[in-house]
């Protein structure tokens, strides 16, 4: 019996060294915890309802409706040049005459349409079983969509990139992730939180995101959103750039100390 | 593009690999960098048609020399042309003249889709024509004896079909130059057979050349035409498997099997001119009062005496053969040497 024990001991002190090499990891996953049950302390509250209503004339049931459907979308767009670095298929990529940037797209596009396929089923469960009402501007959807889209795709190479040379926890993943949920103006507008934290999430992109969104899907016109737009489209020009020279710069690194198929 | 008649040629290839200390004992204050050079100064030449392989123990810088030719890993210093293409300034030119396989190939290929399908996309990727797509991926899965598996799903094929499948990957473009890292590594002695006859196969046939690296010898001696032995970094004897078998033929092998000898007459033996060693060896086929010898001799002017000396002593000489050294015999003596 005592010998099962001892068995039992070895199984978790394995995993306990094992798990206690991924510090970053371990960072990663505590922020989450604790990011997380701070932002569900404002979910629903009276204080996010009236903003709702304040801010964007809907209800809070459509706004938060939005906000997860197209926060899904982000996410897929966030995980997406990750899912491209699994090492072994990179490399027999890498060999053939096809180029990054190829790469990158043509592993990405069925992540963007499986995305909007479920960002349809929100919004028609919403419009069918919620009752909320949409007036869709489809142009200014259509370029809302792809501004949001590419800006998380360069913070998708920054992190890539990050990961090919750490082969560890990706922390700029992590922290958008958290960010998003909490000052990303998906599940309560950041009004409601102390002016300092509405300071971040003025400087994300994020935020103009899911304001032009749902003032996109709910009637407002093109020009209402322009200065939002202006700003998202300055990050998005800044983001892409930044991610893809990130994440050539990591792969080459990674390609000349021939590490990039380890993991 | 130069034109030669070389399909493969590396000049002043050099590969070196900084790492730092592992040991965690060491601080992260205390942890030196070391450089290892896994491929140093190679002058390589592999001619057009050529089936070259490349043969060296684990870490002898095959893999590296494989990675640096396909584009994979930038080297050091030096460069390399494929096909009269530089690996460095020209490496789109490098990939369409390369057909690659991995000693782990198996993993780029998605599991979830069939053989066909998995090959559709790398057709794609290697700019096979939209139009010959389909025929070409039949043709490259009859040449490797999949095309009754081609619409299983590539996660029930065996490991022999996973390889013939990265080999028909690596045929697919129909690329000139053809890169197999230990293609027959983890396989069974009938796939492993299979691989090595097709590699002959296809390389008669089409006129491919064809840079074969692996650390089993007879299998480099049986189907290549040349073969180079890697050692640190270094070419340290290049030829066909007979030269180099000669390499390290300075002294004469002699076997003789003999009855009723006793040990004094073989330390009688030892003390005759010309003779530099003599071994028993066991076999199984001997009979109980037989030994099998192995003689060293300087040469073979020695025979007369050492036969003579049988006579003398009434032994009855069985058994007679000249020996020849293996190619592993080759491999153990290049690589050891300093």
């Amino acid at each position: 019996m005592l010998e099962e024990f001892e068995k039992i001991w070895y199984f978790m002190k394995r995993d306990i060294i094992s798990f206690s090499t991924y510090k970053t990891n371990i960072i990663i996953l505590v922020l989450t915890a604790l990011f997380g049950a701070l932002s569900f302390a404002y979910l629903g509250s009276n204080a996010s309802v009236q903003s709702v209503v304040q801010y964007y004339g809907t209800n809070y049931t459509t706004y938060l409706l939005i906000g997860l459907a197209f926060s899904s979308y982000l996410t897929q767009s966030l995980t997406l040049v990750q899912k491209t670095i699994n090492p072994w298929a990179l490399e027999e990529v890498l060999v053939s005459p096809t180029r990054l940037s190829t790469f990158i797209i043509g592993s990405s596009i069925w992540s963007f349409i499986w995305s909007t396929a479920i960002v349809a089923i929100y919004l028609v469960v919403g419009v069918f079983i919620f009752g909320i009402t949409l007036s869709i501007n489809i142009l200014g959807t259509v370029i809302v969509v792809a501004l949001g889209i590419s800006a998380f795709i360069g913070f998708s190479m920054i992190g890539s990139g990050i990961l090919i040379v750490t082969k560890q926890g990706d922390p700029v993943t992590a922290l958008i992730t958290i960010a998003t949920s909490l000052f990303g103006n998906v599940l309560f507008p950041p009004q409601v939180l102390p002016p300092v934290l509405q300071a971040i999430s003025y400087v994300l992109p994020q935020y103009y995101f899911f304001k032009c969104i749902r003032l996109m899907l709910t009637g407002s016109t093109i020009q209402i959103i322009l200065p939002n737009l202006e700003i998202l489209s300055l990050m998005c020009a800044i983001l892409v750039p930044l991610g893809y020279a990130i994440y050539s710069l990591c792969l080459k690194s990674a390609r000349k100390n021939g590490t990039l198929s380890w993991f | 593009m130069l034109q030669n008649e070389n399909a493969i040629q590396t000049i002043n290839l050099t590969k070196t690999f900084k790492s730092k200390n592992s040991n965690p004992n060491a601080g992260p204050f205390r942890r030196k960098t070391t450089s290892v050079k896994a491929v140093d100064h190679l002058n390589l030449e592999i001619k057009k048609g050529e089936l070259f392989g490349l043969l060296g123990p684990n870490g002898a810088g095959k893999t590296t020399l494989v990675k640096m030719l396909c584009t994979l890993l930038p080297p050091t210093s030096g460069t390399a042309l494929i096909n009269g293409f530089d690996i460095i300034k020209q490496q789109m030119q490098v990939k369409r003249s390369l057909g690659t396989l991995f000693s782990v190939g198996e993993r780029g290929f998605f599991w979830r889709l069939n053989g066909y399908r998995n090959l559709e996309f790398f057709a794609a990727i290697y700019n096979v024509p939209r139009q010959k797509r389909e025929e070409r991926i039949m043709e490259v899965l009859k040449l490797v004896g999949l095309e009754n598996s081609a619409f299983e799903l590539y996660q029930k094929y065996s490991g022999g079909m996973k390889r013939k499948l990265s080999l028909a990957r690596t045929l697919l473009a129909d690329p000139p130059v053809i890169l197999l890292d230990e293609p027959t590594t983890g396989l069974d002695v009938i796939s492993s057979r299979n691989v090595r006859e097709f590699v002959r196969k296809t390389v008669q046939e089409s006129g491919k050349t064809v840079l074969y690296t692996t650390h089993y010898i007879e299998e480099a001696a049986q189907i290549c035409d040349r073969i180079g032995i890697l050692k640190q970094g270094k070419i340290v004897a290049l030829g066909t498997p007979n030269a180099l078998r000669a390499k390290i033929k300075n002294e004469e092998l002699i076997y003789i099997v003999v009855e009723e000898i006793k040990r004094s007459q073989i330390e009688k033996m030892r003390s005759l001119d010309g003779i530099i060693a003599i071994t028993e060896r066991t076999a199984e086929d001997l009979m109980p009062n037989q030994t099998g010898l192995c003689l060293e001799l300087e040469n073979v002017d020695q025979l007369p005496s050492i036969f003579g000396f049988l006579f003398g002593q009434k032994i009855k000489l069985v058994n007679f053969k000249r020996e020849e050294p293996t190619l592993e015999d080759a491999f153990i003596e290049l690589t050891k040497r300093e």
